[in-house]
């Protein structure tokens, strides 16, 4: 599965960037998120309840941050194993480009499915993906403008 | 419930009775597999892999046993010093090829996804099945093989290490057996092709499609130290299944029995193989003491078994202007998957395909070889057409492809090239017993107006729709002899029975096959009352039960009506002989079996029809009143027979269908099927008729919708049949079956074996009128599955 989009964020991209690499705001933004915790600079361990299609999963997983650039980019690569219900693989390429007081974010994701997910729930990647991405930069830039998270669930 | 016809000409043979098992079948009085119930029965259920390639890193058990109610969790790490590696002798084909050793669960990595990694087994199924969810198995991912012809390139992944490279087995089917001669034939079949008027060459894709039998797999284990291990498997061949476990478990021969249920829900092939699901089940069951039953989900029937044809064939075709075929040259390459089954690894599959690809035309020469190529993927499993549903339908695409060449009827040239006269033997070696070719094809013909037909499609194209005609032929094994099943599955092929009378005047038959719905409690009836002159219901079939039956090689290769009913017919008449004698001895006049007549319950002397006695009371007195005997004569009424036709045999098919395609959505309507069967002698032309229905829905639905999906990652994305679509009812249009039999020589009855290859000649016919219908277009479909979208985009492309 691919998918690419921009976003449009109301902060300077120092302040995205910074957002991007904290903790306590990815964990609030992520829907379903719920743990996350670094065990280095660029390394997070992470567990996210996930539904998609008809199955519910509980994923544990690495995050790793790769070809960091400050602040610039940097691409974020995952592995979640969510039991019976299959396992995902990501690589998320995340860039920022200043638009006067604002920022341009653009992502792109290439994940790989297995096991039931893949089989039961493969037409409704694509479209959960979306949706959930689109939760995340939600709250992402509602907690950057200093509100809750609105979102917190993928349900 | 219908009435049953009366029998006709004072025997049954050619009745159609209704079949005896319907009544339990149909009011839920079958007994299944899942139907059986043991005390203490504990449950299974198998962890399988979520991955198609990777190493086992490691396998945290602790979670699934901690759950209440969970008896044991085995890993293939706990059983490879418990038990033996497949492959055994019993279990491999006198063929050569890199067999890959594997154990019931995977050792070390995993292969494709859907292997079995893990075993839970718990006092309870859904225990069973929350525990298999706790397993924790972590793996290393290593790189997927998933493409076949990637496969075969060097240094591609290996996937069966313990070889060298991913061909499992290659052959060349002619020219002889050096690779001088190979050579010699190949430049022949080169000079054939330089010099021919006409040739084509195409890249012929047939994708992994096969069958679902309606009741999935399933294996019930039975331990005690004093008889030994009784096993309940869903099986064509228990009698094999019993060797294999007895070699791979170390058990003694005398202490292993293997039951095939009475009811099983269709084999069709899926339930040929010997599976690696039958050891572990069978060897806990002998280690925990205790019952252990293992039924398959559907989810993992569609991920394991039932997956077939997949091949690619680069097909070469070389003819004259006026239409006569002269040479074939194709190369095949086949995707195995893994090859971990036993009997067949896959590749007997394509074996035969390759053999059969000649099909019913003559060729001056052929140049056929075969690669099968190991990938991560389910083990290809037997599927009604074993193997050539792939190779009949490139030949029968390449002929139309050749008449539409020449303008040639396709009609016509197939007519032309129809082997004239048999017995005949095959550029690929296959022998071809008996039967009229021309007298099929002719009785096909005699149902369309060609003239007429081509009339019709040209006042349609005049209004823009577009209809068409398309033609397939096929030959198909009728049971096979032991020279042909020696070699390929190193099995006996004869057929055997027991036929044992009752004292009160009814018949009890024995067979070692195990059917799974072919009707066999029916037509063996219908045989014995033939032979005996008493009536249907009078007789009770035991099949499967290897502590009870014959040896047989199994429930395979269309050898009911061959081999099996042909056994029947003789244990009958060996019978026969024995009651004459005594019956002759009784009335004090010179006699022998020809004398008499078995007839309406009576033994009549045919000289003088007054002098006769009832087949119970004759029956009765030999069995139970056994004194004034004839000299060296004893009592007791029972025979076994072997039968081994004297040559391998064949049946043969033409099809027809007529469609009409919508240019601008790609979509088709078949609007006519008829097919001309030559079927031998017909026992019971309901059954038949029901064979011939079901054969070519199969090969409809195979064309039309089913196919099984791997990914690039070897994900496996077909698991179910919201995913795996297999045609109803409304998908499908009237059948008309027509017959031409001629009788064979080979068996007593005069019977040929119909249920193996019968859906191969389909997908040919099928494409072949959509083809015809679009050749304003000149579209050649060379690829399966058709569907409308792939029609649409090939007029599109003729178009720009």
């Amino acid at each position: 599965m691919e998918l690419a989009e921009e976003i449009r964020i109301n902060a300077t991209r120092d302040i995205v960037f910074a957002a991007l690499n904290n903790v306590e705001i990815l964990k609030q933004a992520i829907p379903g998120c719920e743990a996350l915790e670094a065990t280095s600079a660029t390394e997070f361990t992470a567990t996210v309840v996930s539904k998609i299609g008809p199955l519910k999963a509980r994923f544990t997983g690495n995050v790793t941050l790769v070809d960091v650039i400050a602040p610039q980019s940097y691409t974020m690569v995952g592995e979640g194993k969510g039991g019976p219900a299959g396992f995902a693989k990501m690589r998320t390429f995340v860039h920022l480009t200043d638009e006067g007081e604002s920022t341009l974010l653009r992502y792109e994701v290439k994940a790989d499915i297995g096991g039931k997910l893949a089989q039961l729930g493969g037409a409704l990647i694509s479209s959960t993906s979306k949706k959930l991405a689109g939760i995340f930069f939600g709250n992402f830039e509602a907690l950057l403008n200093g509100e809750r998270a609105i979102e917190r669930s993928s349900e | 419930m219908a009435s049953n016809p009366q029998k006709t000409n004072d025997s049954w043979m050619g009745s159609r009775l209704a079949r005896k098992e319907d009544l339990r079948l149909v009011t839920g009085q079958g007994k299944y597999i899942s139907d059986i119930v043991l005390p203490r029965m504990l449950h299974a259920v198998f962890v399988r892999s979520d991955r198609a390639h990777a190493k086992i890193v490691s396998i945290d058990t602790s979670a699934a046993l901690a759950l209440p109610g969970v008896v044991c969790v085995v890993t293939g790490d706990d059983i490879v010093d418990e038990l033996r590696s497949m492959p055994q002798p019993v279990l491999l084909p006198n063929l050569p090829a890199k067999y890959p050793t594997f154990y019931p669960l995977c050792v070390g990595k995993v292969k494709f996804h859907g292997a079995p990694v893990a075993l839970v087994i718990a006092r309870d199924k859904y225990v069973a099945e929350d525990a298999a969810e706790l397993v924790e198995i972590e793996y290393e991912e290593l790189p997927v093989v998933v493409d076949p012809e990637a496969a075969l390139e060097p240094g591609a992944p290996l996937i069966n290490e313990d070889h060298d490279d991913n061909e499992i087995f290659s052959m060349t089917f002619t020219g002889g057996t050096t690779q001088a001669e190979h050579d010699a034939n190949d430049k022949e079949v080169e000079e054939i092709f330089q010099n021919a008027d006409v040739t084509i060459k195409e890249r012929f894709r047939v994708h992994r499609t096969g069958l679902t039998p309606m009741e999935p797999r399933g294996v019930l284990c039975d331990w005690s130290d004093s008889d030994g291990l009784t096993a309940w498997i869903t099986t064509q061949r228990p009698h094999i299944d019993r060797l294999a476990i007895i070699d791979l478990l170390d058990i003694p021969a005398d202490k292993v029995r293997v039951i095939a249920p009475r009811d099983q829900g269709g084999g069709f092939g899926v339930k040929a193989p010997f599976f690696r699901e039958n050891v572990i089940i069978a060897h806990m069951a002998r280690k925990l003491g205790q019952p252990v039953r293992w039924i398959e989900s559907r989810y993992e029937s569609l991920m394991n078994v039932g997956q077939e044809r997949d091949q690619i064939n680069y097909l070469e075709v070389a003819a004259t202007q006026d239409g006569k075929l002269l040479a074939l040259r194709n190369r095949g390459i086949a995707d195995n998957g893994t090859g971990e089954t036993g009997v067949y690894w896959g590749f007997v599959m394509p074996f035969l395909g390759a053999v059969e690809l000649p099909n019913t035309y003559t060729w001056d020469k052929a140049d056929v070889k075969l690669r099968v190529a190991v990938t991560n993927k389910a083990c290809l499993t037997p599927s009604r057409a074993f193997g050539h549903f792939p190779t009949r339908f490139a030949i029968e695409r390449a002929v139309d492809m050749i008449a539409h060449k020449i303008g040639m009827e396709p009609s016509d040239l197939r007519r032309k090239n129809l082997i004239p006269h048999l017995p005949y033997t095959s550029t690929t070696g296959e022998y071809y017993d008996s039967g009229d070719f021309v007298q099929v094809w002719d009785n096909l013909m005699s149902h369309i107006d060609m003239a007429k037909f081509r009339e019709e499609q040209q006042a349609a194209r005049s209004e823009g729709r577009y209809i068409g005609i398309g033609f397939g032929t096929g030959v198909e094994l009728s049971g096979m002899a032991s020279e042909v099943l020696v070699p390929m599955e190193n099995q006996p092929g004869y057929g055997a029975a027991s036929v044992r009378l009752d004292p009160r005047g009814t018949a009890l038959v024995f067979g070692g096959d195990a059917p799974g719905g072919q009707g066999h409690e029916t037509s063996v009836a219908q045989i014995v009352a033939s032979a005996f002159g008493i009536e249907p219901q009078d007789t009770v079939t035991t099949t499967g039960d290897t502590a009870t039956t014959p040896f047989g090689s199994g429930t395979i290769g269309a050898r009911g009506a061959s081999y099996f009913m042909s056994a029947v017919h003789n244990a009958c008449v060996e019978i026969k002989v024995k009651i004459a004698r005594i019956l002759a001895h009784d009335l004090g006049i010179s006699a022998t079996l020809d004398d008499f007549e078995f007839v309406d319950g009576q033994v009549v002397l045919r000289s003088d029809r007054s002098v006769k006695k009832s087949f119970r009371d004759i029956v009765e007195r030999i069995i139970m009143h056994p004194i004034n005997m004839p000299p060296g004569e004893v009592g007791g009424l029972e025979a076994t027979v072997y039968f081994e036709a004297a040559k391998p045999m064949i049946c043969f098919n033409a099809d027809f269908c007529t469609v009409e395609v919508d240019i601008h959505s790609g979509e088709f309507k078949i609007t006519k099927w008829v097919s001309s069967e030559d079927v031998g002698n017909v026992i019971n032309p309901l059954i038949v008729d029901g064979q011939m229905h079901g054969a070519i829905v199969q090969g409809l639905s195979n064309t039309m919708f089913e196919e099984f999906i791997y990914n690039d990652q070897g994900q496996q994305l077909t698991a179910d049949f919201e995913n795996y679509k297999i045609a109803n009812a409304a998908d499908m249009p009237d059948i008309e079956v027509t017959y031409s039999p001629s009788p064979c020589p080979h068996t007593p009855l005069g019977t040929r074996g119909i249920g193996e290859g019968r859906p191969s000649s389909v997908p040919g016919a099928l494409s072949n009128a959509i083809c015809d219908a679009l050749l304003p277009f000149g579209i050649e479909i060379t690829e399966l599955p058709l569907r409308p979208g792939a029609i649409w985009k090939k007029i599109q492309e003729s178009q720009a």
